[in-house]
């Protein structure tokens, strides 16, 4: 016990006491100590501090197509933890990272052993595992989760180098998010819970001629043309993680209005596999039951194309799971709070908490269909775990003094 | 002026660490980096802290002056660039390496460029200068 007290000590000198506003000093941190800091935690991976005092980062993983660090699910998740998630300050502005209160947020690309002209001139895309350093990437993680500080090389998107590192402290939840989280065995193995975000191709091909149609480089062929040549990579490498997560959240085109293409009404299922500790999959009516249920009646009118919820049992990759699926939009408050108050097990610590995080982000993409509700309630669902995880590591050493 | 700098001092005090005091104590250059120093400081803009944020905060109007704080016209350049290049790399052999990795590179533009402009289309001078310092006068929001 007293070996684990000192090292705790050499790292408070160095780094934040974990009581005070971890937060505010972070930013302070990040910018002035990097020197310093490197040599601190060399000294503490000699003396192997083990996080014994229960200060082990929660490590989550998110798969998803597309840039990093940015996008929605990832505010949308800070947010459920609490304040606003920003870039380092101080540090080099096209970092990756997003740093607030309780997490902090990496971008995988930050991983990559081949910048844009080492790819072009191999000849591979960003979603080959030879352009990427798994290797580093575990290593990192894991010194992390074991609370040690490290400096994480930066991807630049906008030049395609790859940048000088900045320092990354371990915060009490760790995201990775990317192409690759759950592709290695070891960096999988350090998930404590794994997130993948699937498109189907329809809504992908809809949502990037949305995005595209603006730039005046790009046309409808030169937008079919780039998801096709980047399909046989994506189909061998990123698609099959897929059975490995514990939460999919895929995205369909709807069933409510036949024959749509623009990708607006969407179909949304959020798969939860069952079985994984601390997680209880979200259900409605029963869990294990299987029902479909339309709100909209006499209690509720709802404007066209309504919505429609499923819930039921199911396999996927030979595991069992439960799928809860929307199909359709919200067009007001009063459909969000109904439905809201018929899901169970959804974690949220006061009635109208689902509601409340959708309103507060009422602008973002997918705040009116599933893809806002679900990844609204997966981050529930997350914080419940990691609070469950906190609680029983709390727990555990007041046992063994007992013994 | 007084109320600023009384507040300011007032903060650092009963801020608990240690390591505040440290920062105090060392290179007045941290000191005068670090967004937690006493606000008396900060009279002109935040931009001579930051300078990298200039080129960025007026707009993309200007040339840039460094290319790796690309304004969104470059950025777009880049990606019209890209996709002829990728294009011409695919008209030769439309499975090989050279052509796949192409339009990664054209989809990699493409995310760029889409951040840029919803960073661009939230981008208000005065929110980005009361994000890192709130405490100032044009800052101060009364929630009671």
């Amino acid at each position: 016990m007293a070996a684990v007290c000192t090292v705790y000590t050499v790292q408070s000198l160095n780094s934040t006491p974990t009581k005070t506003h971890l937060g505010f000093h972070q930013k302070q941190v990040v910018f002035y100590s990097t020197g310093k800091r490197i040599s601190s935690s060399r000294r503490c991976s000699n003396i192997t501090c083990s996080a014994a005092d229960g200060t082990k980062t929660v490590v989550i993983g998110l798969a998803a197509d597309s840039g990093c660090g940015k996008s929605t699910f990832m505010r949308r998740l800070t947010s459920v933890f609490g304040g606003a998630a920003e870039p380092p300050k101080g540090g080099n502005p096209d970092s990756n990272t997003l740093i607030s209160d309780t997490t902090t947020v990496i971008c995988l690309d930050d991983y990559h052993s081949l910048d844009r002209t080492g790819r072009k001139q191999k000849g591979v895309t960003a979603l080959d595992p030879r352009a990427n350093d798994f290797d580093l990437m575990y290593e990192q993680v894991k010194a992390i989760k074991d609370g040690v500080a490290v400096e994480k090389p930066i991807y630049n998107h906008v030049t395609g180098l790859l940048d000088p590192p900045e320092l990354i402290k371990p915060p009490k939840i760790l995201v990775i998010e990317g192409l690759h989280p759950m592709y290695d065995e070891r960096v999988r193995d350090l998930l404590d819970f794994s997130i993948y975000l699937d498109i189907s191709n329809e809504v992908k091909f809809a949502w990037k001629i949305q995005r595209d149609m603006a730039e005046r480089g790009h046309s409808l062929e030169s937008i079919k043309a780039s998801i096709e040549a980047r399909k046989p990579d994506f189909d061998a490498y990123i698609d099959p993680q897929k059975q490995y997560a514990d939460a999919v959240i895929e995205v369909l085109p709807t069933q409510l209005i036949p024959g749509d293409n623009e990708g607006k009404v969407l179909r949304v299922r959020l798969i939860m596999k069952e079985g994984v500790k601390y997680f209880s999959p979200v259900y409605l009516f029963d869990e294990g039951s299987t029902i479909s249920w339309i709100p909209c009646g006499r209690k509720l009118t709802c404007s066209y194309p309504g919505i429609k919820f499923f819930y039921g049992p199911d396999a996927y990759f030979s595991h069992e799971v439960s799928v809860l699926e929307m199909d359709g939009q919200f067009d007001r408050l009063d459909e969000l709070i109904y439905v809201e108050s018929h899901l169970s097990n959804i974690s949220t610590k006061f009635y109208g908490e689902v509601t409340q995080q959708m309103l507060k982000h009422n602008d973002f993409p997918g705040s009116n269909n599933g893809t806002g509700l679900f990844q609204t309630i997966v981050g529930l669902k997350i914080r419940d775990l990691y609070e469950q995880i906190i609680s029983s590591r709390v727990g555990a050493p007041l046992e063994a003094t007992k013994a | 002026m007084h109320a600023i700098y009384r507040k300011g001092v007032k903060e650092s005090e009963s801020a608990t660490m240690a390591t505040i005091a440290g920062v105090n104590l060392s290179t007045p250059r941290v000191l005068a980096k670090a967004s937690d120093s006493p606000k008396a400081q900060i009279i002109k803009s935040p931009w001579l802290n930051h300078p990298w944020k200039k080129s960025n905060q007026f707009g993309a109007g200007r040339m840039y002056v460094r290319p790796v704080a690309a304004a969104p016209e470059g950025l777009s350049e880049k990606v019209a660039e890209s996709v002829k290049k990728a294009e011409e790399t695919c008209s030769g052999d439309a499975v090989s390496g050279e052509c796949v990795a192409a339009w990664d590179e054209v989809e990699e533009l493409s995310a760029a460029a889409s951040h840029a402009r919803d960073k661009k289309k939230e981008s208000d001078p005065l929110e980005t200068y009361c994000k890192d310092n709130p405490e100032t006068d044009e800052c101060r929001t009364y929630d009671n």
